[in-house]
């Protein structure tokens, strides 16, 4: 074990209080809320932290990006001015949207809330809850209409995860870590005031919060896998195996080798070009789509790539470095851990079914809705 | 780029859709008819990149690069890559001197087709063997070589040799199309929508005044002069590809199989996104490369390198996609599908294979651990 979850999280909360003051915690805010940066000035600012291979803000991606991003375009000024704040002073947020028999198919989830006077009560179980166990918000959709067509009886709550009946449970995954939660919601009380938009129109608000930043965060992904990752790769060829050879000297290494640099560079551009088709408001449709799926996929055939080519020693590295990116030089659990972006937030799968049908116009399968 | 170039870009695009699809439709599915030369004068197409005083338009390779990408998608039959893509490239390359000027202006008007004569079965040029040998003594020369695989040396009038001299440099030697010694003849292959031929030179003699000097390093001018053609095939890729995607989803929306358009089906929707994220993919690396060349980056190499491998080697896998979602239809000729294979297959293999430019781009790893990776900050 390399260090404690509780260092971890201490580090993680110092470390966004340090960016926080350089300005640099949460640039894509608006100004008036603590952000400000210009897309450009952002650009700038990933690629220098990921050529440092500074730590990420893993602990507080669920509240900069999602919560924030819903906050700024569905939430009332009162929501904004109790947690955009508090988030900067260290709220910790995590997302309660998949459920046990709502994976894929989100809009089937059956967690119910419901309104009694002034405010709701929620019952139900949530699942893949990233931070949960650390998090004081939760960004709740939850069914308030079960007779409406599925998705038009969802609505989507702010929920304090210190309410009584909140049970978190970690879930230890295949690397053996638990960034993952269950999370049992039993006679949970929210206040109506914490209902973000119109009762019935969460998924409305999910839909178009949910890829909100991902741009930039994509950017900030593909810089690293472009820096950090290709070098130690390349280092990983370089260096010689029991047998005394180089990896590199092999043909074949060197091939993919140059391949994987090829489709990194065309990523990284694409990123770029992504965020600034998005700021100049003439993003496509399966943009989103298009970047999540080819940076999940490239990911996992690299660190599958380093875990061939590093062979037994790789096998060793038991722990792979808390705040670090998802590529680690660790490569065994880093290729184990890359089904971390292959299966959350729409699975492969759902990404080209999102960009066959938005981004070529194909119809939808029949039975869909 | 700013958005003045990108509307003349766009604007250019849509004429060149417009009329290289005519000429397409015309000829769907039997061997294409290739556009008429006169078109492409008028248009102003051949001259983009000639300078001003010689009839041209002064532009730049971005500009031509947009013609070349809607060509690959019209699968048009022309001498546009002999001519301009490596006439004008080579004659650019050239110092300064009256026969470059004239045959610049040839070109750039439409009277005068040209075929370069250089290697184009490789990556990396500038130490290859070079198939002709030129010999000067008392103002005449003597050329003697032969070279296969030579880009529409069947229409031209005449032959830009790149030959080595006695002092080791590479020249170039122009040739009319009725010298005495020099034999060209067409060499047919599978791809019926370009033109190819072989050269020999036995003996030819000439006045030393056809024998033009680079204005660079040799070496160097030959290479740039082979990107430049890596180049021009990678974006005749990308646009053949985005056809063929295009024609696909186009098909997968309209053909109807168990009740319903077969796009629906996860199969054929999931390989259609595939083709599409392969296509945003090529887009970005064919971008760069011509903007390294544009402003001409000195790590233009890797950048055209990284294109050409990428996404000839991807325009290959779509088009192959794109027979089989076809289904039977889709490998009749009439179909017109295996024109676009064929092509693609043929670009994969032009000035250099995938592998050998991942040869080039890998050369540069060796020396890691001393040195930072030569182009990998200039492309950041």
């Amino acid at each position: 074990m390399g260090v404690s979850e509780e260092e971890y999280v201490n580090f993680q909360k110092a470390w966004f209080q340090e960016l926080r003051h350089a300005g640099y915690a949460v640039p894509h805010w608006p100004r008036e809320w603590g952000g400000g940066l210009t897309v450009g000035q952002q650009m700038v600012l990933y690629q220098e932290l990921a050529a440092h291979d500074a730590p990420r803000l893993t602990l507080a991606f669920v509240a900069i990006h999602h919560a924030a991003s819903t906050l700024l375009a569905a939430g009332t000024d009162e929501q904004r001015r109790r947690h955009l704040p508090a988030i900067l002073d260290g709220e910790i947020w995590c997302q309660g949207f998949s459920e046990p028999e709502a994976g894929s198919d989100l809009a089937s989830l059956r967690t119910s809330a419901r309104r009694k006077g002034d405010v709701y009560v929620v019952n139900g179980q949530k699942l893949w809850a990233s931070g949960a166990n650390h998090a004081d918000w939760c960004l709740l959709l939850a069914r308030t209409d079960p007779d409406a067509p599925k998705r038009h009886g969802i609505s989507y709550f702010l929920m304090d995860m210190h309410a009584p009946g909140v049970d978190v449970r970690p879930i230890r995954q295949a690397t053996g870590q638990s960034h993952f939660c269950e999370m049992f919601l039993t006679d949970v009380i929210i206040p109506a005031s914490q209902l973000v938009g119109r009762e019935n129109a969460g998924w409305q608000i999910a839909q178009t919060t949910l890829g909100a930043e991902r741009g930039m965060v994509m950017l900030e992904l593909a810089e690293r896998l472009g820096n950090a990752g290709f070098k130690w790769l390349l280092q990983a060829c370089v260096r010689p195996t029991p047998d005394g050879e180089r990896p590199i000297d092999d043909s074949l290494v060197a091939d993919r080798l140059a391949g994987f640099e090829t489709e990194i560079t065309a990523l990284r551009f694409l990123c770029r070009r992504l965020v600034e088709r998005n700021d100049e408001g003439r993003g496509g449709p399966a943009d989103a789509s298009v970047v999540k799926l080819y940076y999940s996929e490239l990911l996992q055939r690299m660190m599958g790539f380093g875990a061939d080519v590093s062979g037994l020693a790789a096998h060793a590295e038991l722990e792979k470095p808390l705040s670090s990116g998802w590529e680690s030089g660790a490569w065994v659990l880093d290729f184990i851990g890359s089904w971390e972006w292959t299966i959350p937030a729409g699975t492969s799968e759902i990404q080209r079914n999102i960009i066959g049908e938005r981004g070529l116009g194909l119809p939808r399968e029949p039975g869909v809705q | 780029m700013t958005s003045d170039l990108a509307s003349v870009h766009d604007e250019l695009r849509t004429v060149a859709r417009d009329v290289l699809g005519a000429v397409r439709t015309r000829t769907a599915g039997s061997v294409p008819a290739p556009v008429e030369w006169s078109v492409l004068a008028e248009l102003g197409w051949l001259g983009l990149e000639v300078p001003e005083h010689c009839a041209g338009a002064g532009a730049s390779l971005g500009e031509v690069a947009v013609i070349l990408q809607e060509m690959g998608r019209a699968a048009t039959s022309s001498s546009y890559l002999g001519s301009v893509v490596l006439g004008v490239g080579a004659l650019n390359l050239l110092g300064a001197a009256r026969e470059r000027d004239e045959l610049l202006h040839g070109i750039a008007t439409g009277g005068l087709r040209v075929a370069v004569v250089v290697p184009t079965a490789q990556a990396e040029v500038a130490s290859a063997e070079t198939p002709f040998r030129v010999e000067s003594s008392g103002g005449r020369f003597r050329l003697d070589g032969q070279a296969s695989f030579v880009p529409d040396a069947i229409d031209a009038d005449r032959f830009l040799v790149l030959a080595r001299d006695q002092s080791g440099d590479v020249v170039m030697v122009v040739l009319g199309r009725a010298t005495p010694g020099l034999s060209v003849s067409e060499q047919p292959l599978l791809d019926a929508t370009r033109r190819f031929g072989q050269l020999r030179a036995d003996a030819v003699e000439g006045a030393q005044s056809a024998l033009l000097r680079f204005e660079a390093d040799p070496a160097t001018s030959v290479q740039h002069l082979a990107d430049r053609g890596a180049l021009a095939i990678a974006c005749d890729s990308l646009g053949l590809a985005e056809a063929m995607m295009e024609a696909t989803a186009a098909y997968a929306r309209v053909r109807y199989q168990f009740g319903r358009p077969i796009g629906s089906f996860q199969a054929v929707k999931h390989a259609c996104a595939d083709m599409l994220v392969q296509i945003e993919v090529s887009r970005e690396l064919v971008g760069a490369a011509i903007d390294a060349m544009v402003r001409n980056d000195p790590d233009l190499g890797i950048a055209v390198s990284m294109a050409k491998a990428h996404v000839t080697g991807a325009a290959v896998g779509i088009v192959g996609k794109a027979m089989q979602l076809h289904g039977g239809i889709g490998y009749t000729w009439e179909s017109g599908i295996h024109t676009y294979l064929k092509r693609a297959l043929l670009n994969r293999s032009l000035f250099g294979s995938p592998r050998a430019h991942r040869k080039r781009l890998a050369r540069r790893y060796l020396s890691v651990g001393t040195n930072e990776i030569a182009g990998s900050r200039a492309l950041s």
